[in-house]
C-alpha cells in the first residue's frame, strides 16, 4: 500500500484528503508540525508527497528543495496560486506534478496514480477487462463473448468499460456521464441513451442482448 | 501660434504704441518740424517697434514649438512642467513655478492612487488564493454525500469558483504583464481544461459538446486562454436553447489558428451585438435569464487584447451564436 504524505496547513483539507486517500487504498500520513518536515520525511519514508506551496511561514519551493535533498521521493505540488510562473518554478525545482486548488477529486487521484506508477515502476493498467462473461480489449475496442466479437465506437467502449470496472454495482446515468467526461467524451443525457441503445445492439450481435440491465430510476447494471 | 493670433493678442499694446507715435508726430508737426524730417523720424520709430514685435513673435513661437516637442516626447504628460526649461522673464518663471507645484501635488496624488490600486490588486489575488482553500475542502467533503445532493452542491461550488475566477482575472487584467507567459500549447489541452473547469454547469445544462480539429498548436498563455474559453462555454450553457449543442472547432488560417465556439442557443439581438464586450453590459438575455454580471466577455476582450488574440462574435437571434478567437502566428507576437 503506497504511503502518501500530506503536507497541508488547512486542517479541513488535510483530514478530508487523508480520508479520501484511505478510501482509495493508500496509507495517508498527515504532517501537523511544520518545523522539521525534511526530518519527518526521512523517518517516515513516504512513496509520494502532496505539498502545499503556501505553508505558514515557509516557502513551499524551498521546502521542496530541502525534501528532495533529504529523500528521493516524488512530490506533487498542490497550490492555490495558479500563476504560470509558479508552475514553471515548481517543476524546475524537481516537483513531479503541479495541481491547482480547487482540484477535482478524479483529477487529483489520476495524477497521484500516474506519478506513483512512474516512480514505483508499476505496470500499466491491463488492457483487457473481464466481467459478466464479457471480455473487452481497451486498445482494440473489441468486445467478445463465447467466441464471437464486435467492434465498438469510442463512446460505446467507454460506457462499457465504466460498467465493467464496476460490475455488479448500479451505475447512475449521471455517474456514467461524469466518467465519459473524464475521458474527453462530452455527451449529454440524450446522446447517452442513443449510445446505450447502440451498445446493446452490439452486445446482441455477440449473443448477449441482456448483459446490461436497466434499473429503473437508478441506472444501469452489468 | 499664428501671426494673426499673436497680433490679436498684442492688439492693445500695438494700438498704444501707434497712438503714442501719432501724438508725438502731431506735437512735432504743430511745433513746426519739417515734414521730411518728421517722415524720417516716423519711419524709424515704426521700424524699431515693428522689429521688436516681430522678434517677440519669433521668440514666442520658437519657445512654444520647443515646449510642444517636449510634450510630444513625454510618456507621462503630467510631468510636463518639470521637464521644460525655465523661462527668463520673471512673470513667466513665476507662472511656471506655480504650475510645477500643482504638477508635484498631482504626481503625489497619482502615485498614491497607483500604490493603493496595486495594494488592492494584491489583496484581491491573496483573497482569491485564500478562498480556494475552503472551496477545496468543501469539494472534498462533498464526496461523502449521496449522489443528487453531491451533484447539486458541486454545481453551486462550481458557480462560486467561476465568480472567484473572474475576480482573479479582473485583478490580473490590471497589470497583465506580471502573469502572462506565452508558450506553445495544444488547443486540445486548452479545450479539455476549460471543459473540465465548467463540467458541472455543462452537464447540468444537458449540453452536448462536439470538438473538431483541435489538434493544433498555438502560442499563448494557457491559463488565460482556458479562462477565455471558459467564459464562452459558460455563456453558451447559460443562454442555451432546446437540445443544446456546443461546437468547439479549430482550423488554421495561414500561420494563424482560428478557434470557433458555436452554440445553437437563444442568440443575441443584432442591435446589442456591438455592446456585448462592454463592461457591465448584460443585455436583454442577461436580464431575462438572470445571473449575468456583464463581466465575462468584457474580461475576454481585455485579456485577448493582451494576448493579441482576435475576438469576434456573430449571432442570429433565436438560432445561434459563434465566437471566434484568432490565435496569432508565433512570429507576429510582440511579447514572446
Amino acid at each position: 500500500m503506497p504511503k502518501i504524505m500530506i503536507i497541508e496547513d488547512d486542517p479541513a483539507i488535510r483530514e478530508e484528503l487523508a480520508l479520501l486517500l484511505k478510501n482509495e487504498g493508500y496509507t495517508p500520513l498527515m504532517v501537523t508540525e511544520f518545523t522539521d518536515v525534511p526530518g519527518q520525511t526521512a523517518r517516515e519514508r513516504p512513496d509520494l508527497i502532496l505539498l502545499d506551496i503556501g505553508l505558514p511561514g515557509k516557502d513551499g519551493f524551498s521546502l521542496c528543495a530541502a525534501l528532495r535533498k533529504a529523500v528521493p521521493v516524488p512530490v506533487i505540488f498542490v497550490t492555490s496560486r495558479d500563476a504560470g510562473v509558479d508552475e514553471v518554478r515548481a517543476l524546475s525545482l524537481g516537483g513531479d506534478d503541479y495541481i491547482t486548488k480547487p482540484y477535482s477529486v478524479p483529477v487529483l487521484l489520476a495524477r497521484i496514480k500516474a506519478v506513483l506508477r512512474r516512480s514505483l515502476g508499476e505496470p500499466e493498467p491491463s488492457d483487457i477487462l473481464e466481467a459478466g462473461g464479457l471480455c473487452l480489449s481497451l486498445t482494440k475496442g473489441v468486445v467478445s463473448a463465447g467466441g464471437r466479437s464486435a467492434e465498438l465506437t469510442r463512446n460505446e467502449l467507454q460506457i462499457l468499460a465504466c460498467l465493467m470496472t464496476r460490475a455488479g454495482q448500479i451505475v447512475s446515468r449521471a455517474d456514467l456521464i461524469d466518467t465519459l467526461w473524464d475521458n474527453q467524451i462530452y455527451i449529454d443525457d440524450n446522446t447517452l441513451s442513443v449510445n446505450m441503445t447502440r451498445l446493446r445492439g452490439r452486445l446482441a450481435e455477440i449473443g448477449r442482448p441482456d448483459a446490461i440491465k436497466t434499473r429503473r430510476g437508478m441506472g444501469y447494471q452489468l | 501660434m499664428t501671426l494673426r493670433e499673436f497680433l490679436s493678442d498684442r492688439l492693445g499694446r500695438i494700438a498704444l504704441q501707434l497712438i503714442c507715435i501719432g501724438l508725438a508726430a502731431l506735437f512735432l508737426f504743430v511745433t513746426g518740424t519739417q515734414p521730411g524730417v518728421l517722415m524720417l523720424l516716423l519711419l524709424v520709430l515704426l521700424l524699431i517697434f515693428a522689429t521688436a514685435q516681430v522678434a517677440d513673435f519669433l521668440r514666442q513661437r520658437a519657445c512654444l514649438r520647443e515646449w510642444e516637442a517636449i510634450w510630444d516626447g513625454l510618456d507621462r504628460k503630467y510631468l510636463f512642467a518639470e521637464c521644460v526649461p525655465p523661462p527668463k522673464a520673471l512673470y513667466e518663471r513665476r507662472l511656471l513655478d506655480l504650475t510645477r507645484r500643482a504638477g508635484q501635488a498631482m504626481t503625489g496624488a497619482v502615485s498614491d492612487a497607483e500604490a493603493s490600486r496595486r495594494e488592492y490588486r494584491e489583496y484581491v489575488e491573496q483573497w482569491v488564493h485564500e478562498i480556494k482553500a475552503p472551496i477545496t475542502a468543501a469539494r472534498l467533503i462533498c464526496r461523502d454525500l449521496d449522489g443528487e445532493t453531491r451533484r447539486k452542491l458541486a454545481a453551486e461550488l462550481a458557480q462560486v469558483e467561476a465568480h472567484v475566477e473572474r475576480a482573479l482575472f479582473y485583478a490580473r487584467a490590471e497589470s497583465p504583464e506580471q502573469d502572462c507567459l506565452l508558450r506553445q500549447v495544444k488547443l486540445e489541452k486548452i479545450a479539455a481544461q476549460a471543459l473540465e473547469n465548467h463540467r458541472s454547469l455543462l452537464i447540468q445544462s444537458r449540453v452536448q459538446v462536439e470538438t473538431a480539429g483541435l489538434d493544433c498548436t498555438v502560442y499563448t498563455d494557457e491559463k488565460w486562454a482556458v479562462f477565455i474559453l471558459g467564459q464562452l462555454l459558460q455563456n453558451a450553457a447559460r443562454y442555451r436553447g432546446e437540445a443544446p449543442v456546443i461546437t468547439i472547432s479549430a482550423h488554421p488560417l495561414g500561420k494563424q489558428v482560428r478557434l470557433a465556439v458555436s452554440d445553437n442557443g437563444i442568440g443575441i439581438p443584432a442591435h446589442e451585438l456591438s455592446r456585448v464586450f462592454d463592461r457591465g453590459f448584460t443585455g436583454s438575455n442577461g436580464r431575462s435569464r438572470g445571473g449575468s454580471t456583464g463581466m465575462g466577455l468584457y474580461l475576454c476582450r481585455r485579456l485577448s487584447g493582451f494576448l493579441e488574440l482576435g475576438l469576434e462574435i456573430a449571432s442570429e437571434e433565436g438560432k445561434q451564436t459563434t465566437v471566434t478567437l484568432t490565435f496569432p502566428a508565433k512570429e507576429n507576437l510582440t511579447k514572446l
